[in-house]
């Protein structure tokens, strides 16, 4: 027993020392962007958009549950009649979409948070705006899928590669990729929504080919937003490809706290446009240049040299909380799934044997034959749905935290009751495993130390070498 | 109505009169919380500031600062005057102060109450002229700096920055003179941020480095012997018991079974029963001693039947040991509190046991050789500490860690065990535990 034990600690202390950084398909696209606008939100910590979410958030609830219901089901391919399509499955959706707008409507109240008064009529609005692109654009198109899945964590260790996916369309021959927005499509000028899903095609592949790069079971990618929808090509896609392969290697470089010179872009359309960001860029370009020409204050320049070192701690951290992903994925490649999985398991990283016997709002009771597993209340579980031929991270999952281990029974709580509603619908009937897993919390972490970062500009350095 | 001891008077009166950044260490029991609410109550109805924020490190924390404050002011004062912010569900609602995250409401409250990460969902346009920040010890320097980024005084900056530059050599002095008023509570004696590196200060340990500092000295916790042995182990420099509970013994209903006589022993503050089990590895970074945890198990077994009405609590540093004596006393039915040391933080029992774990030829201890963990381990209880563990390993072992100022290394593991068998307990064989 030891040997599988001691084999398992070996790889995470040899992993601990090294760089278990993974880039999100959101943070390649903001290095696609610009690779200025990326370090904004690594190392410096200086973006934090106070916009809300709810609706946006409210909306992709929906959509997570209605794509594989309401709108699957009434799939027409090829239908000149989309404004009918749409209408009756927006009447079909009703009680989705009402029981997720009062879910919504709870939480905010139970947290006295205010939402703006058009809320219901937004949501109804921009849905009824997806669907219209789906049945319009989509179905046109293609065919019914398969199936469905939705909110598909994907990771892939190798390529140092996460993102979550908003729908998978399954057919016998291949996938499709959805990616879907709130706002209209053809109004942002960034073309960070492009990248995204580029970079999640990648993973798509992985996920189907185990290979990034193999494009074989490659059907479409589509953005639908509001009232339309986007398909690239896929000579643009693969033209693409490398552009998001060198970001996403900036992008981990940058998180390893490698010295990366990060280009602007030849047109840069945030500052340009005046959008978020803009302002803390110029100061970040200013301070460095100012450090390189060796015209900083010595306390600011002591000063600035522990924020940076809090900086890479923190992302160190964040590093951390792939190390369990990490080693699963290297005792996989050293020992085949099978063996690793097993080893996993005598070791307390991950747990099989579990079932689903029911759920309360966001938690989700599950057993096993016997009460011998080594999960604890409070740790983060990812619960993974073993689906045969996918690689084992990139299988159907949802993070869920644990909070009562008793007997054999255990009490889960999940992100959301939605969460619970997907996980019923495309998780449970799978042979279940839960790994530990880590919450990343970093960015908020960072935000302190840029404000600090600021201010002591703000005092110790002189106005006029200062942008205004 | 609660009293106050003179060091909590003292330290009450130095920072309602003094301004910046400080710091206040709290050894065990010696009441940083309900110093913390006296504080923020004191200087919001006396009107040294408008608003004060209470920060805590989880949510338990952060719900004992309500529970206090609902006594300091009363149910409806504190309704009134306080609100709980952050994460909702880890607010306990069962108390008088309300739960709110709408920048309306916490905009008319006088005190906050909120965790380190939830101090994001507050908006950032609300100040506050004063803050108090629990267990910092087990917070970095980053954690403190989110709450601090509520308390800049902005106009303050812009007109006094000749004189802040002049003044400022760190980041501690950069918040003092920006207009921050913190008190920061919490003993890097027994918290450490997990994964902190070695030579890395806390958060809390900036603040002692950096800026002025006062020690809440009277613990109404610890036994006078107890008190003693974690003021030398630690190195409080004149941590002792309150009056009222320096003579604090076990007093047991029935006579208890031979076997268990000299362990339990309540003339003894402080028993280690001496005991050779055997660790195993579990997990990635865990362990575990069946034969230790089992020794625990019959103790505590004991303890229930001659004193039934004692709170228990079995601590020690591994989940893995954790899981494995709570599933021996669950089949038991045996109703006791285990606890890992990080997770024992904050809490108390009249009698605590601490299963030690590691026992090997080489002498190594790893994790369990830290300050942090053994102080945490021996200032839990009130009347009875029991160290169960294997005696020589900790005395002849090799682990060396820092001490709370980094410059010298010490050999704490070797330090608990002469303090125990030299001076303040007893070490008894403890072999008749084996058979189980
Ligand atoms: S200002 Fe220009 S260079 Fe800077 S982040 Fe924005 S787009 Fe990039």
């Amino acid at each position: 027993m030891n040997t599988g034990i001691l084999d398992v600690r070996k790889t995470y202390n040899y992993l601990r020392k090294t760089q278990t950084h993974l880039v999100q398909s959101s943070e390649i696209a903001t290095a696609c962007v610009c690779q200025n606008l990326f370090k904004l939100d690594y190392p410096y910590g200086a973006i934090r958009s106070d916009k809300d979410y709810l609706i946006a958030n409210t909306v992709h609830d929906i959509m997570s549950l209605c794509i594989g219901g309401p709108i699957i089901e009434n799939w027409q391919y090829n239908s000149n009649d989309y404004e009918n399509l749409t209408e009756k499955i927006v009447h079909d959706s009703y009680n989705i979409i009402n029981e997720i707008i009062n879910y919504t409507l709870d939480i905010t109240n139970r947290e006295n948070r205010s939402i703006q008064h058009d809320f219901k009529d937004r949501i109804d609005e921009i849905y009824h705006g997806l669907v219209t692109g789906i049945c319009k654009r989509l179905m046109k198109k293609y065919d019914k899928p398969d199936r469905i899945i939705t909110e598909i964590t994907i990771t892939n260790i190798k390529d140092h590669h996460e993102g979550r996916i908003d729908a998978l369309l399954e057919y016998h021959h291949g996938y499709g990729i959805l990616d879907w927005k709130t706002y209209d499509l053809n109004k942002t000028i960034s073309g960070r929504e492009k990248w995204q899903l580029i970079a999640n095609n990648l993973l798509a592949n992985y996920r189907y080919c185990q290979d990034e790069d193999d494009w074989n079971r490659y059907n479409f990618s589509c953005i639908v937003h509001n009232g339309g929808a986007y398909f690239p090509k896929l000579e643009t896609i693969k033209k693409e490809v490398d552009k998001i392969k060198i970001n996403r290697k900036f992008a981990f470089e940058v998180l390893c706290g490698k010295h990366v010179r990060a280009e602007r872009p030849s047109f840069c359309p945030v500052c340009d446009k005046g959008m978020e960001g803009s302002k803390e860029c110029l100061f970040y370009q200013i301070d460095s240049k100012l450090a390189h020409e060796g015209k900083l204050p010595a306390q600011y320049d002591k000063m600035t040299r522990q924020f940076f070192a809090k900086r890479y701690a923190i992302l160190k951290e964040r590093a951390e909380t792939h190390l369990h992903k990490h080693v699963a994925s290297t005792l996989i490649d050293q020992h085949g799934e099978e063996e690793a999985l097993q080893r996993l398991e005598r070791t307390g990283v991950i747990c099989s044997g579990y079932f689903y016997d029911f759920d309360i709002e966001e938690r989700v009771v599950m057993s096993r034959k016997d009460a011998d597993f080594s999960l604890e209340p409070r740790r983060i579980v990812r619960i993974i749905g073993i689906e045969p031929k996918r690689p084992f991270l990139s299988c159907i999952s949802e993070q869920a935290s644990v909070m009562d281990v008793s007997n054999n029974k255990i009490t889960l709580s999940f992100r959301s009751k939605v969460a619970v509603r997907r996980a019923k619908k495309q998780l449970f009937h799978l042979p279940i495993i839960m790994m530990r897993d880590e919450l990343n919390l970093t960015r908020s972490m960072l935000r302190p130390i840029h404000q600090f970062h600021k201010l002591a500009a703000d005092i110790f350095i002189p106005q006029e070498l200062l942008p205004k | 109505m609660i009293d106050l001891n003179p060091d909590q008077e003292r330290i009450l009166n130095w920072r309602i009169n003094s301004g910046g950044v400080a710091g206040v260490i709290g050894p065990a029991g010696c009441g940083k919380t309900t110093t913390g609410s006296f504080l923020a109550v004191k200087i919001v109805c006396e009107g040294y500031a408008r608003k004060v924020l209470l920060v805590a490190f989880t949510n338990s924390a952060a719900n004992e600062f309500c529970r206090e404050l609902s006594i300091l002011l009363g149910p409806e004062a504190a309704k009134f005057l306080c609100v709980r912010s952050g994460y909702a569900p880890g607010a306990d609602t069962s108390l008088s102060i309300p739960f709110s995250n709408s920048i309306e409401v916490v905009r008319t409250k006088k005190i906050v109450i909120c965790t380190t990460q939830s101090l994001r969902r507050l908006s950032g346009c609300i100040k506050f002229d004063n803050m108090i920040i629990d267990e910092a010890g087990i917070e970095r320097l980053e954690h403190l700096l989110s709450p601090f980024t509520l308390g800049i005084n902005q106009l303050g900056v812009n007109l006094m920055k000749d004189y802040i530059s002049y003044e400022t050599n760190n980041i501690i002095e950069l918040a003092s003179q920006s207009g921050i008023v913190a008190t920061v509570v919490g003993d890097p004696k027994q918290s450490r941020p997990i994964g902190l590196a070695d030579y890395d200060l806390s958060a809390m340990e900036w603040v002692l480095r950096c800026t002025k500092y006062d020690t809440l000295f009277t613990t109404h916790r610890l036994p006078n012997k107890l008190a003693m042995l974690v003021d030398e182990f630690a190195d409080y420099g004149g941590l002792r018991a309150a009056h009222d509970i320096a003579a604090r013994r076990l007093i047991v209903d029935k006579d208890i079974d031979n076997e268990f006589r000299s362990i339990i022993n309540p003339d003894e503050v402080i028993t280690w029963a001496d005991l050779n089990g055997t660790e195993e590895m579990a997990g990635p970074s865990s362990w575990y001693n069946d034969i230790e945890a089992k020794a625990c198990v019959k103790i505590c077994c004991e303890l229930r039947r001659v004193a039934p009405s004692k709170s228990i609590s079995i601590v020690t540093r591994y989940t893995e040991q954790r899981r494995i004596i709570t599933r021996y006393l669950r089949s038991l039915d045996v109703n006791v509190r285990v606890l890992t040391s990080t997770g024992a933080l904050g809490t108390q029992a009249d009698i605590v046991l601490f299963s030690i774990v590691r026992n090997n030829p080489e002498r190594i201890v790893g994790a369990v050789g830290s300050l942090q963990d053994l102080n945490v381990a021996i200032s839990r209880s009130k009347e009875k500490l029991i160290i169960v563990g294997n005696f020589e390993t900790m005395l002849n072992c090799w682990s060396r860690s820092y001490d709370m100022n980094h410059r010298i290394k010490q050999n704490f593991p070797q330090k608990l065990a002469k303090l125990v068998d030299a001076k303040y307990g007893e070490v008894v064989q403890a072999t008749s535990l084996l058979s189980y």
